[in-house]
């Protein structure tokens, strides 16, 4: 890519400069480092890594099997393994190369006393933001049980709110009834920004054994197949941000530049890739080029200028049958 | 002050294949050009491909043999499932996608050069690979590999030109490409194959360690890989002898490079039980973490 195209992607997402509207989503990465094993790969072609779901406690996760194929997707249920909160701070983040990009940490609790705690510690810490995870599918408290109650979710942003002046991400289930609602209670409680969404919950049996496939029996679907709720879903909490200036991160099956701009166009200010990495680790780059590409031939200056420029009065045709 | 050695291991080739062979019982070997991973591939190691465009996820396959100069790696698998049976219709000269070399090879131990390595199944391939390796390291290397299988050999077996004490009468069956290199091989299997062994892997091994004399059995370290059950077997018949043993692993996978801990299996350690990603602290693990002391 040229430095031209380059300049293009930049932009600012709750004050910070991203050099791509590209975040590699939390699950998805590992602790930050473990793509770079892909020659090819570099951190840098992404604005943003936002790290694996922490907790406060190391978690070991849930039994095998954790990750199944389905169609245009998979499920996962991991279970939010992970070392604990002040493991990632004293050891993982100081290994991390944040010339490169932006650091996000995903935080996790079964309690809000824990996220609460978690977000502090994430706090004093070089850390770039902090996403609230309150929409995962794959733990038995906390999780996907806050974020499907709006009460709930602001209490949860609220005392993250209290604990860090980082930039904060309220990441959004996509398992509830009324998502807008969900968003401008998050909003009110301090959010600075927005996830939009987490995976649907699923499942997937075994015939033959008449056993459920994942060792945690349901997980959380992701990948292309889940790309159209995704998109609604954006469409819907952007409708409750504009007015705000809070940002987005859309996400869900996002796999070429082509989804990526849809997304952007709903009203996602930047935009994730989890599962596509899996099939391409390359894929970012390649991503990076067809949104600058766009750009350029729509004669955009900046990527921020198409966010959320869905047309929805259609142009007046006429009618010939 | 940054470890960052693990960087840039992992190369996506898009691959020419460059032979692709049926055999009986759902087998297939597979000849991709791939010089990078065929570069710096080692035993044990596996390669996760594209199997077909309309699938979403990539398969995970244990390299079985390379060919550093001429740039080509070479898979054995079978087809049991939608990936493998797609990629079992992919014709020479097609390409496919296939990042690797990954994971934690193999590390034989230069104080106990007498390897067993013991291959079940679709887990031979990683067994040829050590062999070959070891081979080329020449003496004191001395490998002696058994390998079972339920289906027909994917390969023509021929009546062995070496002797290996402990070995029943009649079992004389062994894998041609290991004759030529000098490296003894013996086939079992409970299908009454001609000249295999019939019975469990781990019944030939038992008869090949009790002709070892006590100093020379302290020589000896065991290699597996195969079903579940087998590598189950191939530990506990090392525990019993109080012999190292090194096991590969098999776990559903998604990014094969250690980023999302879906392969993770449980694994016991001094400071109690982890959780290891198969893909990238694995597949090889020490037998007595999987399976106990
Ligand atoms: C490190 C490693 C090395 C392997 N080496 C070989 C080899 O050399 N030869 C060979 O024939 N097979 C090997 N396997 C197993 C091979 O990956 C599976 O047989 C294959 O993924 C099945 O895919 P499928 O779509 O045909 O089957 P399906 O049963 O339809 O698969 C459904 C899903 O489950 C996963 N899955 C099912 N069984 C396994 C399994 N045993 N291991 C991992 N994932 C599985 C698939 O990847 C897929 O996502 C290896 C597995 C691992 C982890
Ligand atoms: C294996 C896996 C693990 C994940 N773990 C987390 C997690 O720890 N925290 C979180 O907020 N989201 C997690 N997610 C959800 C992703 O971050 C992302 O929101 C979702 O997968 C949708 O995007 P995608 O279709 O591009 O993957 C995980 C997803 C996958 C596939
Ligand atoms: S498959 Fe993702 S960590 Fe091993």
């Amino acid at each position: 890519m040229t430095a031209e195209q380059r300049s293009l992607l930049a932009l600012d997402f709750c004050g910070l400069a991203l050099s791509s509207p590209i975040a590699l989503l939390s699950g998805c990465v590992g602790f930050g480092e473990e793509y770079t094993r892909v020659a090819g790969f570099s951190n840098a072609d992404v604005g943003a890594v936002c790290l694996k779901g922490t907790t406060l406690e190391p978690r070991l996760g849930n039994a095998p099997h954790r990750v199944y194929e389905t169609p245009a997707g998979m499920l996962n249920a991991i279970g939010l393994q992970n070392p604990g909160a002040r493991h990632v701070v004293e050891k993982i983040l100081p290994t991390l190369d944040f010339s490169e990009t932006r650091f996000i940490a995903n935080i996790s609790g079964s309690t809000v006393e824990e996220y609460e705690e978690v977000a502090r510690i994430f706090d004093d810490s070089p850390i770039d933001a902090i996403e609230i995870n309150i929409s995962c599918p794959n733990v038995k408290a906390g999780g996907v049980a806050f974020g499907n109650d709006p009460e709930m979710s602001a209490r949860v942003v609220e005392v993250c709110r209290r604990a860090t002046g980082k930039p904060l991400i309220t990441k959004l289930s996509p398992n509830q009834t009324d998502i807008a609602h969900n968003a401008r209670r998050c909003i009110e409680a301090g959010t600075d920004a927005f996830a939009v969404i987490n995976t649907l919950m699923g499942m997937a049996i075994d015939i033959e054994s008449r056993t459920p496939i994942l060792g945690n029996r349901q997980g959380g679907l992701s990948g292309p197949a889940i790309k159209p709720v995704a998109l609604l879903k954006v469409h819907q909490v952007h409708q409750v941000c504009r007015d705000h200036g809070i940002p987005i991160i859309g996400q869900g099956g996002i796999t070429t530049a082509e989804d990526a701009l849809e997304f952007i166009i709903a009203g996602a200010t930047a935009i994730g890739v989890g599962t596509a990495l899996f099939y391409d680790p390359l894929v970012c780059a390649k991503i990076n080029a067809g949104i600058a590409a766009y750009l350029q031939r729509h004669g955009m200056g900046t990527v921020e200028q198409l966010v959320g420029t869905l047309v929805t009065e259609r142009p007046a045709t006429q009618c010939t049958s | 002050m940054n470890d960052r050695a693990h960087r840039d291991t992992i190369f996506v080739e898009e691959c020419e294949i460059l032979a692709h062979e049926a055999h009986p019982g759902a087998q297939h070997i597979l000849r991709i050009r791939a010089p990078r991973i065929a570069a710096h591939a080692r035993a044990g190691s596996f390669a996760h491909l594209q199997c077909d465009p309309l699938l979403p996820m990539r398969r995970p396959l244990s390299i079985m043999r390379v060919d550093a100069q001429a740039g080509w790696v070479d898979f054995l698998y079978k087809a049991v499932g939608e990936g493998t049976r797609l990629l079992a219709r992919r014709g020479t000269g097609e390409t496919l996608s296939v990042m690797g070399p990954i994971g934690t090879p193999f590390s034989p131990d230069p104080a106990r050069p007498r390897t067993l390595l013991i291959g079940g199944g679709v887990g031979i391939p990683p067994m040829l690979f050590l062999a070959e390796e070891l081979k080329r390291r020449g003496a004191p290397w001395a490998p002696f590999v058994i390998m079972g299988s339920e289906v027909p050999f994917p390969f023509q077996a021929r009546p062995s030109r070496m002797l290996v004490p402990g070995v029943p009468e009649g079992v004389i069956a062994a894998m041609p490409l290991l004759e030529d290199w000098g490296v003894p091989s013996r086939l079992a299997s409970r299908q009454g194959y001609p000249g295999c062994f019939e019975g469990y892997v781990t019944d030939l091994a038992r008869a090949w360690l009790e002709a070892l004399e006590p100093a020379r059995r302290e020589e000896v370290a065991v290699f597996s890989c195969g079903p579940h059950p087998m590598l189950e077997a191939a530990a506990r018949l090392a525990r019993e002898y109080d012999l190292p043993c090194q096991v590969s692993l098999e776990e559903f996978m998604a990014c094969a490079v250690g980023g999302c801990a879906g392969c993770a299996v449980e694994i016991r350690t001094d400071a109690g039980p982890a959780m290891k990603r198969v893909c990238v602290d694995g597949p090889v693990f020490d037998a007595r973490q999987v399976f106990g002391a």
